[in-house]
């Protein structure tokens, strides 16, 4: 005779998934999404590797792959020219803020200095992921890449794309993937500095999958077209990744700060490779405080 | 037990959603495929059924989502159960009320999982999310919903005792 379950099957069905919250909320449930996330994620890269193959089927002449072929190319340059031309657009600046400083400098000789910067960074390791798959929730901005915590990939660490754009941070680990919170996620902060005119302020997503920087200073004078870059305060994220540029710029006397809509430098639903930055020198606040 | 079938089919579906139905913008929104298959069981099976498959569902979709694992859970364990309810058979014959309750049943998961993000802190834009992503949903879902039918009621005449279960 089959056997039916009880009425309360739904009942228990939904309090393991408040449970299931629960237990996130308080940290604990960890190891077991990782057990999971390590059962599924071979079903994953295994469909996301027939649906890229599916989609190549179709592009098979010649032709279109000579095209295809030089429009990758052409990509590549600009991605190389956008860089370039991004990292002589960053000395300028630094070169007109150093400028200044000497002015002040010169202006001033009474004075003793030390130059320092607010935080180091370098070149970092890095490790390439390829985008497998997209968050099933459509109202979080994630995307879920193939490198996981045996690639070195941790919680925390930035995500770039060509052309030193960030795409986000990654937000969760399994084995062999990686969740990564892009900078257009409504959660996303990050501490953003515009490239010409030096002014810092907070990068962050908006609900409609938007960017835009806020905490800007009343009396900072900001203009539309400039680069928002990452400002590296806090020590979390490297400085100078490109974020996006400035659109509008609003402030009402009511509010207490500037705010500007940011243009993404990328397409978040057309990314497919990425680099994930596993290490990059940090400044250690402890030495700088016990000094030399 | 469904499940056996159940299982395979849900964890599919979860991929596809991530890996291809998130490319795909149709009517300015994408289908949500673990969705539509927990109502649709609930309909053909019941309550308890469609619990299961959207308890299952909401597993394999809370795994491939970045956010706090269980929302997906949550919400489509409550979308299944109540696709299961007696009270949907008084909505019409199975294929109206199968597409009535895809719809339905799209917009009150889409309504917890929207509740649940901003219990846990999320900011929610309730106009926004239900005009661009939840609204196109629930139609393609209703569109979807007679091809889901057909393919799991093979299943589920596969899978039914020859003495009994429940009627569609």
């Amino acid at each position: 005779m089959r056997r039916e379950s009880g009425p309360w099957l739904p009942w228990v069905l939904l309090g393991v998934a408040l449970l299931f919250l629960a237990l996130i909320e308080a940290g604990v449930f960890s190891p077991l999404e990782s057990l999971l996330g390590y059962i599924i994620s071979p079903v994953e890269r295994g469909i996301s590797t027939i649906i890229e193959r599916l989609g190549g089927l179709g592009q098979t002449t010649r032709e279109v792959r000579q095209l295809q072929q030089q429009v990758e190319e052409l990509q590549q340059v600009n991605a190389t020219l956008i860089q370039e031309n991004f990292r002589l657009r960053e000395f300028k600046a630094e070169n007109e803020e150093l400028r200044r400083k000497l002015n002040f400098v010169q202006d001033n000789p009474t004075y003793s200095y030390v130059g320092a910067d607010v935080v180091e960074y370098g070149c970092g390791i890095f490790s390439c992921a390829t985008v497998v798959g997209k968050d099933t929730n459509p109202y979080l901005q994630y995307i879920i890449i193939n490198a996981g915590s045996r690639d070195g990939v941790a919680v925390g660490m930035p995500v770039v794309t060509s052309g030193a754009a960030m795409v986000g941070r990654i937000a969760r680990v399994s084995r062999n993937l990686a969740y990564v919170q892009l900078i257009n996620n409504p959660q996303s902060q990050v501490a953003a500095m515009l490239q010409e005119s030096r002014v810092s302020g907070v990068l962050i997503g908006t609900p409609e999958g938007g960017l835009s920087m806020i905490d800007i200073l009343p009396d900072e004078k900001v203009e539309g077209g400039e680069t928002v870059m990452t400002s590296a305060v806090g020590g979390l994220l490297p400085r100078g990744l490109i974020l996006g540029q400035v659109e509008s710029v609003t402030y009402l006397e009511s509010d207490l700060f500037q705010r500007a809509v940011v243009r993404p430098a990328i397409d978040f639903r057309r990314l497919e490779t990425v680099l994930v930055i596993t290490d990059f020198p940090r400044v250690n606040l402890e030495e700088i405080e016990q000094g030399p | 037990m469904s499940l056996y079938f159940g299982i395979p089919i849900l964890l599919l579906a979860a991929v596809l959603q991530s890996v291809w139905l998130e490319n795909i913008q149709v009517l300015g929104g994408r289908p949500d495929l673990v969705l539509l298959l927990a109502v649709t069981w609930g309909i053909i099976r019941g309550a308890n059924e469609g619990a299961v498959w959207g308890f299952v569902g909401g597993i394999f979709c809370d795994l491939l989502s970045g956010g706090e694992f269980g929302m997906w859970t949550f919400a489509l364990t409550a979308v299944g159960f109540l696709a299961g309810q007696t009270w949907v058979h008084a909505l019409g014959p199975t294929l109206i009320r199968l597409a009535l309750m895809s719809a339905l049943g799209t917009l009150i998961g889409h309504g917890i999982l929207l509740g649940t993000m901003a219990v846990l802190g999320y900011s929610v834009n309730v106009g926004q999310s239900v005009q661009k992503v939840a609204g196109p949903a629930a139609l393609l879902n209703f569109l979807l919903s007679p091809f889901a039918f057909t393919f799991l009621v093979w299943f589920h005449r596969r899978s039914q005792p020859r003495w009994g279960g429940a009627g569609l």
